[in-house]
């Protein structure tokens, strides 16, 4: 243990908060004391992640071998994902203080949420690979209460549908792992990459082979194809804040694993031009377009949700495969975007689910006279996600495509922006018919059900709301005031190309 | 001389007594004594392993007045005193999680002959460690069969007669077969001594002449303790003796007695038959093969099993796999990876059959899924100690396991030809393991179903042997996944005074 210990904290901390709350009776008891507790803890969590990215510096806490160590550090990148996630799993915490109360064994839900946010921050603030892939197993294994959380028969069926998936994947990139550390003095991240040349003569091919495992194992996590499957399957089975956090957040550690291995330890001018880019490229095109088609097939609100996951990660790996400064750019600003709309869109499903228990699109036909507020605050994520301006993921897709056209790519340097056009109207006719049908909903309708069981104007309770609206007023107004972000990340971008 | 050197010989003939003294002793007593002896053991093991440390280099011992080439030898280095003591505290695990148990299963006249079966065991493990001698090998390869019968048998239910029937045919065909390759080799040698038999087989290989009878020795005795260690396809055996045993028997037979055969192997490949020579005759390669097949088949046949003592039971084929795998990438790298995963499946083994029990008193002694259902809630503690076996088995970081995987995986990147199979087979033995052990532990933290039967009224908890035994476990995984490091290095220089 030598270094800064601050960055210890926001890993301790909820992981500690969390088994507390497993373990204490009080908690199973007392619904007060859990919420009090886990919201306090989330607040904390907060202060003490600010702290840190603010102090920066680095960590090591243990040797496993003379090479390999658990490391953790700061960087440009563990800032960008550390922020994002602490401040979003707070909104999430203050939802479920609500939501949650419909649902059995709260506790659980509670405990295993708050361990996964300190696993999460030793995720981002990993300083090797090996670190990184201690916390991404252990991610997996945390998160999986969550979807098991109903321990239906269809719960657990996801749950092991998602823990195989995940396995695999990850071994797939542990090979990639092992290849690595035999070609490099150690895993560190460095922009720009940590390879020694002449430790990797004559084994060029098999570097190649090794990073599109990686990439395909990492990619698991981010539901790139082949391995999606689980994604749609394990995130509706959960609660709406899990499967909000899963489809917001931990997707998105798939996408900085991969951001690690190809811009911190491969390096990208290794791989630029090489059939492992062009194949690359092509999966995360083919899943864009494959996860919208689809979402807008899909009946299923939460699924449907998912499947427009599956699609717009893919979009930030599709700005990761071009190895271009711009798309770089205008990928980490899709991380950021994609995870705020994504999660104002799943909690409204959730608010939806409790308040009328409707799961099916077509039934929330004239929602907009049940919660106008919550269909207002979708509409705005909606559109922020199709990518109108001035909304947010107009920036993001604006970035994406002219770095895709000046990015030298041959062919995909064009068709790339035309998927990512088509998949942005597939967007807009999977997420708007829910704001047309509920707000619009026609002369024939009468509202007799709406009527009936009292349910005019019932909006969510303010706990539900407010996170909901803050959550739409972030992806409009990082819409209108990219700038400083978008400068930040062009640093980052600048430093890795 | 120093009277530390004496340690070996004394804990073999300590361990030996025990059992001699424990057949006049009632039961229990012989517990107490037989639970003494490996914590003497373990320390004087512990001397053992510290004076070689201090002097840097191993020793013979020799056994009455008679010097080399005759005689009777013991030898002692850095790698023979971490087995023992890891054998010796495994052992100790193992017996202390299985006490009331063994108290249960076996009849009480009877309960000091199980007694006698651990110290015999003990010191036959012992001596199969610390020997020099290929003679004193057989003799202690023999009583070990004779012993791991006896604790299969003594827990007179269900298959476990035939499963020692069983075991007992398989153990002697291997012994046979073992016995047959010493026969040729002091034949073609004239030595039982490792060190001199070490020294004519260079001759002959040299000279080129028997090149026929050392392939011979080196095939029989290889496929001899392949069958006593039960490597794929010569399992047949594991499955009906660790599925039907007593917890404690279960737990030794698979950590520990397989172990012995295989350290006793690597001995001789490197003290008798020179492991530069296995490799240029391609015996390895036959090695390899087994090995990796039993990587894949064991699974397989584990994922088909719904009783999940037997599924536990096929797992170690598949772990024994690994060992034979490493051993036979034919490398240094490779062996010193064998070597780490003989100690890390001998403590996630035993950890799983110790935890596994706890869960089936919860759940009214059965052993399928179905009945184990919600177990982890019934016993936390078990259910942790199982979760943690699980994992580690899969490779889950930070468990012994992991450090197991990545070792075979460095060594696998040294090995050209072999790289390839051995992370791919890698790759999907890790996902074959992950399906059944995983499965199995959201099987034990899953609701149970109105339609499952009710549990009948079982032991209100676990003792506290069996607890603080789970949690010792745990905890020498831990520090075999954690602090690896000096383990790795201590096999190391211990494989390099071998040489």
């Amino acid at each position: 243990m030598e270094g800064n210990m601050i960055l210890l904290l926001p890993l301790v901390l909820p992981i500690l908060a969390g088994v507390v709350v497993l373990a204490g009776k009080v908690f199973r008891e007392n619904r007060k004391y859990l919420t009090g507790l886990s919201v306090a803890v989330l607040v904390l969590e907060l202060v003490l992640t600010f702290q840190a990215l603010v102090s920066g510096g680095s960590l090591t806490m243990i040797r496993l071998t003379d090479q390999l160590t658990l490391e953790l550090h700061i960087d440009q990148v563990s800032r960008l994902f550390a922020a994002l996630t602490a401040a979003v799993w707070l909104l999430v915490g203050i939802y479920s203080v609500s939501y949650m109360s419909h649902e059995e064994e709260e506790h659980r839900f509670f405990g295993y949420y708050l361990i996964v946010a300190g696993v999460l921050m030793g995720l981002n603030f990993s300083a090797n690979l090996i670190t990184l892939y201690v916390f991404y197993e252990l991610m997996t294994l945390t998160s999986l209460p969550l979807v098991l959380h109903e321990r239906s028969r269809e719960a657990v069926r996801a749950g092991l549908k998602y823990l195989f998936y995940s396995v695999a994947g990850a071994f797939l990139a542990l090979f990639g792992i092992f290849f690595l550390a035999g070609v490099s003095e150690n895993l560190t991240f460095t922009a720009g990459g940590v390879l020694s040349d002449s430790a990797l003569a004559g084994k060029e091919g098999l570097l190649l082979t090794s990073a599109f495992c990686m990439i395909v194992g990492f990619g698991t996590k981010a539901g790139m194809f082949p391995l999606h499957g689980w994604l749609p399957t394990a995130h509706p089975v959960a609660p709406a804040s899990a499967s909000a956090v899963l489809s917001g957040l931990i997707t998105k550690a798939g996408v900085l694993a991969i951001i690690r291995v190809v811009y911190y330890v491969i390096g990208p001018d290794r791989l630029r031009g090489t059939w492992m880019q062009n194949v690359w490229i092509l999966l995360t095109l083919l899943t864009v377009f494959m996860g919208s088609m689809l979402a807008y097939k899909e009946p299923v609100m939460k699924k449907r949700l998912a499947y427009s996951t599956v699609s717009q990660v893919s979009y930030v790996l599709f700005g990761l495969s071009l190895l271009n400064p711009t798309a770089f750019a205008g990928a980490l600003s899709h991380v950021v975007f994609h995870s705020v709309i994504k999660h104002a869109l799943f909690l409204t499903a959730g608010a939806i689910i409790v308040t009328t228990g409707w799961t099916r699109v077509e039934q929330m036909r004239g929602l907009g006279q049940v919660m106008p507020k919550t269909l207002a605050c979708y509409t705005v994520a909606a559109l922020a996600l199709v990518g109108i301006p001035p909304l947010s993921g107009f920036v993001s897709k604006w970035y994406l495509a002219s770095g895709a056209l000046s990015s030298g790519t041959g062919v995909w340097a064009w068709v790339g922006p035309a998927v990512l056009l088509v998949s942005a109207l597939l967007t807009a006719g999977y997420l708007l018919p829910l704001t047309i049908q509920g707000f619009f909903p026609g002369h024939d309708f009468k509202g007799e059900e709406i009527e009936k069981r009292g349910l005019k104007g019932k909006e969510p309770s303010w706990w539900m709301l407010a996170p909901i609206g803050v959550l739409a007023a972030a992806a409009l107004l990082l819409g209108c005031f990219p700038g400083s972000l978008i400068s930040m990340l062009q640093s980052i971008a600048a430093s890795v190309l | 001389m120093n009277f530390v050197q004496n340690f070996p010989f004394f804990s073999i003939i300590l361990a030996m007594f025990s059992g001699i003294v424990s057949s006049v002793l009632d039961g229990r007593k012989a517990r107490n004594l037989s639970l003494a002896m490996i914590a003497v053991t373990t320390a004087l093991s512990a001397g053992t392993l510290l004076f070689c440390l201090g002097s840097g280099e191993s020793y013979t011992f020799m056994m009455g007045h008679f010097p080399a080439p005759w005689g009777n030898e013991i030898r002692a280095g850095i790698l023979e005193g971490v087995t023992a003591i890891f054998f010796g505290i495994i052992m100790f695990l193992a017996v202390l999680g299985g006490l009331d148990h063994t108290a249960e299963d076996v009849e009480e006249k009877k309960l000091n002959l199980f007694y006698i079966m651990i110290d015999l065991m003990l010191s036959s493990l012992l001596a199969l460690v610390y020997t020099n001698d290929l003679f004193t090998a057989y003799v202690f390869v023999e009583i070990n069969t004779i012993a791991g019968c006896g604790l299969i048998m003594i827990r007179q239910k269900g298959r476990s007669m035939s499963a020692a029937i069983r075991y007992m045919i398989m153990s002697q065909l291997g012994s046979g077969l073992f016995l047959i390759g010493l026969s040729i080799l002091y034949d073609v040698t004239g030595h039982l001594l490792m060190s001199p038999a070490r020294e004519s087989v260079e001759l002959l290989v040299a000279a080129g002449s028997y090149r026929i009878p050392m392939l011979v020795i080196m095939a029989v005795i290889g496929v001899g303790l392949a069958i006593k260690s039960g490597l794929y396809p010569f399992h047949y055996w594991i499955p009906d003796t660790y599925g039907y045993a007593t917890p404690t028997a279960s737990a030794v037979l698979s950590g520990l007695v397989s172990k012995g055969y295989i350290f006793l192997l690597i001995k001789i490949f490197y003290r008798v038959l020179g492991y530069d020579n296995l490799v240029s005759s391609q015996m390895v390669n036959v090695l390899y093969v087994f090995g990796i097949t039993g990587m894949v088949m064991g699974s397989i046949h584990a994922i088909h099993e719904t009783d999940t003592r037997r599924m536990t039971a096929y797992s170690s084929v598949a772990q024994i796999g690994y060992i034979y795998m490493g051993m036979g990438l034919g490398t240094s790298y490779g062996m010193v990876a064998a070597v780490f995963h003989i100690f890390t499946h001998s403590a996630t083994k035993a950890l799983l059959f110790i935890s596994a029990v706890g869960l089936y008193e919860v759940s009214g002694d059965k052993k399928d899924y179905i009945s184990l259902r919600g177990a982890g809630y019934r016993n936390p503690l078990a259910g942790i100690g199982f979760t943690v076996g699980a994992l580690s088995m899969v490779g889950f970081p930070m468990l012994s396991g992991f450090i197991s995987k990545l070792l075979f995986a460095t060594s696998a990147l040294e090995s050209p030809h072999k790289m390839l199979p051995t992370i791919i087979v890698l790759a999907v033995s890790t996902t074959l393991n992950a399906v059944y052990f995983l499965r199995l532990v959201i099987t034990l933290y899953s609701r149970r179903r109105p339609e499952d039967a009710p549990i009948p009224e079982t032991r209100a908890r676990s003792s506290w042997q069996l607890r603080l035994a789970i949690l010792c476990f745990i905890g020498v995984n831990l520090v075999l996944g954690l602090a690896s490091q000096p383990i790795v290095q201590a096999i190391r220089d211990g494989l390099a005074m071998f040489g």
